[in-house]
């Protein structure tokens, strides 16, 4: 199993690898100038050569990748150009933010997708069934700007349930955590429904019925263990995506996580936060799938043998 | 009290101070020599007063004694001459040092030639004499803005995330993308503000400090341009500020077509702005005559350019355009202001101008404006001082324009803005100013549009708001907060 996942990270070096590659190119393919993000609206021609000559950005494009490889290779991400504090401590002080969110958002996305999804598949074609679907639906297609909006609108503002938006308490993480999570529960219950019905065809569902088995426990312990495999999938790159930030539902609810700092970055070309962010998120991603990929062999004892080889 | 802005601060380091809103928090814990009132009068700061000799090259400072920053360290003589020196240290790469470049001595500092400036000097504990190049009259306006804000000579250290200074708040917390919360500065020198905490929000969506101020969450809101008619149904105090400003259109007069003086006079009378300021801006704006603001000038400048298309076409057939110009204009996708740029494009179409639209965010806009590529774009400028020279040598004074702005240059008016700077504020000075606004509403080198208004709601519970046009001038020193009913 160790040398398992070993592999698997040994496998993410390229991966990586690229993600800087291709972070770097596009940064100065794109037009635009950091140098202009930080002078103001009054400079002298002085100041910008002197600025651009203290941030290397004349130098050839080889020379300043390399440096940056280097650096990174050192555990040195950089200094903010607009800030200049270090990017690394600019993504520490905001991945807890993110990450409360995202779990926050999964434990909804969870709770609501399996359910709705278990609940819709018991009476398939029921008034039920379809009413979940019908939402389900409504969860996938509707915009996450909007829905954020609409709850600020109706639970912040209209009900005054919950404040409208900010930082601090849970009271403020439940509105953007439902937000981002609607769309994954939606998906969820979809997917957890078709696969529960395909499971329910099968023949040992069959049989445990035949044994006298009640309804429930068929449910619960024969079929929907079988469903886990697709379900972890999604929960694992939905999860890695959360992770990396949510630009629109941080910006509606004021929420001060890697999503808003990447894409501030991105407006002023700050170019070192923009590729620590991007190289933050693409780790993420990578220790998602090398998690969910070890979850396959914890609830499908099949996968534990293959990988082990016997 | 809780405010909102839309984006975080840079940090606390006033020599990067180069954006509005970092300028407006350094204001608020920092304080510098001189300062601007609510009625955009230089009022004694550190200095309890100042004067100039007969040369106007010699400012002499009286220092007050009883500064404490926020440490409890007294600020002395020499935290005001380090903190100058600092802003034009090669080492610290200040994007702000044309604040303090004129003072004697200043440019051999910044080169390495001297180790220190020769134009300010250390008369005794409680003077300082500063000495200029040659007589510069917008010198001492120019020390009251953020980057020229003294520095606790013992923090400087952290001013990227920690501020060093005396002014009337100091900061507690700063959650980055989140808040920003200052308590009051009880042993502040002036008479400390009157509310306990200053928060400032970060919220990025203008619906959302919206639905923060409606349910009181905020305590006064700036109300974004789109959402005038929505809070006009709403029985809530509402200030109206005339902002120091200017929205404008740049074209590029170096080469054709818009070399062209009359197709510039000809984009200027083809433009209802009457019509757009009343229907798209819901009248939050002021026809511009000129580049200068009326508020920083002695007498009314006539319109020059009213709504007249049929002397536009006559000005287009002179010039030899006839129907076939076609152009670009540039502009920033975060201005908010797409409908507006749409209301002019049809205005030009209609006289035979076809302008399109190329919108990119503000970092490649900038990028493409300072390398002189827009034929037209749409910009404003907002006044650093209240002073009718900070709309005249940033915008028109050859030099500035040719390298940064829309490469305008004309010798008699660089020679009366030039006159302008080294006379005293006296009636001379404010009938130039008069006279190269005239020049320049002559020139066209510009379409002038308006100057724009901001209209400020407050909570019912909140008293003695009194915003000011001068952005470093709001200090939040007056306003109480009564328990909400």
């Amino acid at each position: 199993m160790i040398q398992y996942f070993l592999k698997r990270l040994l496998q993410a070096i390229p991966v990586l690898l690229g993600v800087i590659i291709i972070t770097f190119v596009l940064m100065y393919i794109i037009p635009g100038d950091p140098v202009v993000s930080m002078v103001g609206e009054r400079y002298s021609e002085e100041t910008v050569q002197r600025l651009r000559q203290e941030l290397h950005l004349d130098d050839p494009l080889p020379l300043q990748f390399l440096r940056y490889v280097g650096n990174v290779l050192q555990g040195n991400f950089g200094n903010s150009f607009i800030t200049g504090e270090p990017v690394a401590a600019l993504i520490i002080e905001k991945f807890p933010n993110t990450m409360m969110l995202a779990i926050t958002a999964m434990f909804f996305a969870i709770l609501i997708g399996l359910t709705a999804g278990i609940m819709s598949s018991v009476h398939p074609g029921s008034f039920m069934d379809r009413g979940i679907m019908v939402l389900a639906l409504a969860g996938i297609s509707a915009p996450v700007f909007w829905v954020g909006l609409i709850l600020v609108l109706v639970v912040g503002v209209m009900l005054q349930w919950l404040p409208p938006t900010g930082f601090g308490g849970i009271e403020y993480l439940i509105l953007p955590a439902l937000t981002l999570g609607l769309r994954s529960a939606a998906y969820l219950a979809r997917l957890t429904r078709a696969t529960m019905l395909e499971v329910l065809s099968h023949d040992y569902i069959r049989t445990a019925r035949s044994k006298g088995l009640p309804e429930w426990k068929v449910f619960i312990k024969h079929a929907f263990p079988n469903t886990l495999i697709p379900v972890i999938t999604i929960i694992g790159t939905d999860f890695g995506s959360y992770l990396s930030g949510a630009v629109l539902t941080e910006s509606i609810f004021g929420w001060p996580g890697i999503g808003r700092l990447a894409l501030e970055a991105i407006m002023k070309r700050d170019f070192p936060v923009i590729q620590g962010t991007v190289l933050f998120m693409a780790i993420m991603f990578v220790l998602m799938n090398v998690l969910v990929d070890l979850l396959y062999g914890v609830v499908d004892p099949r996968i534990r043998l293959e990988r082990s080889g016997k | 009290m809780t405010i909102a802005y839309a984006a975080d601060i840079r940090g606390f380091d006033p020599a990067f101070a180069t954006d509005l809103r970092t300028g407006k928090i350094i204001s608020l814990v920092y304080d510098n020599l001189v300062r601007f009132d609510a009625d955009m009068n230089l009022a004694p700061a550190i200095a309890h007063n100042w004067s100039v000799n007969n040369t106007g090259r010699i400012y002499t400072f009286n220092i007050r004694n009883n500064v404490r920053f926020h440490d409890g360290t007294s600020l002395t003589i020499n935290d005001i001459t380090k903190s100058f020196h600092r802003i034009l240290d090669p080492k610290i790469s200040s994007p702000q040092t044309w604040l303090l470049e004129r003072i004697a001595g200043a440019k051999d500092f910044m080169t390495g030639k001297a180790d220190h400036v020769r134009g300010l000097q250390i008369a005794n504990d409680s003077s300082l004499v500063v000495e200029l190049d040659e007589a510069f009259a917008p010198f001492i306006q120019y020390l009251a803005m953020p980057a020229a804000a003294i520095i606790n000579s013992n923090g400087i250290e952290s001013l990227s995330t920690v501020p060093a200074g005396s002014g009337p708040w100091r900061l507690e917390t700063w959650a980055r993308d989140g808040e920003l919360l200052f308590s009051r500065n009880k042993d502040y020198w002036d008479t400390p503000p009157i509310t306990d905490n200053l928060r400032i929000r970060i919220l990025s969506e203008v619906m959302t400090q919206s639905a923060e101020f409606e349910t009181g969450s905020l305590d006064i809101l700036e109300v974004p341009q789109g959402e005038i008619e929505y809070w006009r149904q709403y029985n809530y105090d509402q200030l109206e500020v005339e902002e120091l400003n200017i929205w404008y259109i740049g074209m590029n007069c170096s080469r054709p077509p818009f070399d062209d003086l009359r197709l510039r006079q000809a984009m200027n009378y083809s433009i209802d702005r009457e019509k757009i300021i009343h229907i798209l801006l819901n009248g939050s704006a002021a026809l511009a005559s000129g580049p200068v603001p009326p508020q920083l000038l002695s007498e009314v400048t006539e319109l020059r350019y009213e709504y007249n298309p049929s002397r536009a076409i006559q000005l287009l057939k002179e010039a030899g355009f006839g129907n076939s110009l076609q152009t670009e204009i540039y502009v920033a996708g975060g201005s908010g202001m797409f409908h507006v740029l749409e209301a002019l494009q049809s205005d030009w179409a209609a006289v035979g101008i076809t302008v399109e639209i190329k919108r990119s965010d503000w970092n490649v806009f900038k990028t493409a404006v300072r390398e002189g590529k827009p034929d037209l774009y749409y910009l404003d400028w907002f006044a650093d001082y209240p002073d009718g020279e900070n709309f005249l040598y940033p915008l028109f004074y050859s030099t500035e324009s040719m390298k940064n702005r829309n490469r305008f240059s004309d010798p008699d008016i660089d020679a009366i803005i030039i006159e302008i700077q080294g006379l005293p504020n006296n009636a001379k000075r404010q009938r130039l100013i008069a006279d190269a606004n005239k020049l320049i509403v002559d020139a066209a080198p510009w379409v002038f549009l308006w100057h724009s208004k901001t209209i400020y709601l407050t909570q019912q519970w909140i008293k003695g708001f009194q915003p000011s046009p001068i952005f470093n001038a709001n200090r939040y020193m007056n306003i109480s907060k009564m328990a909400p009913e």
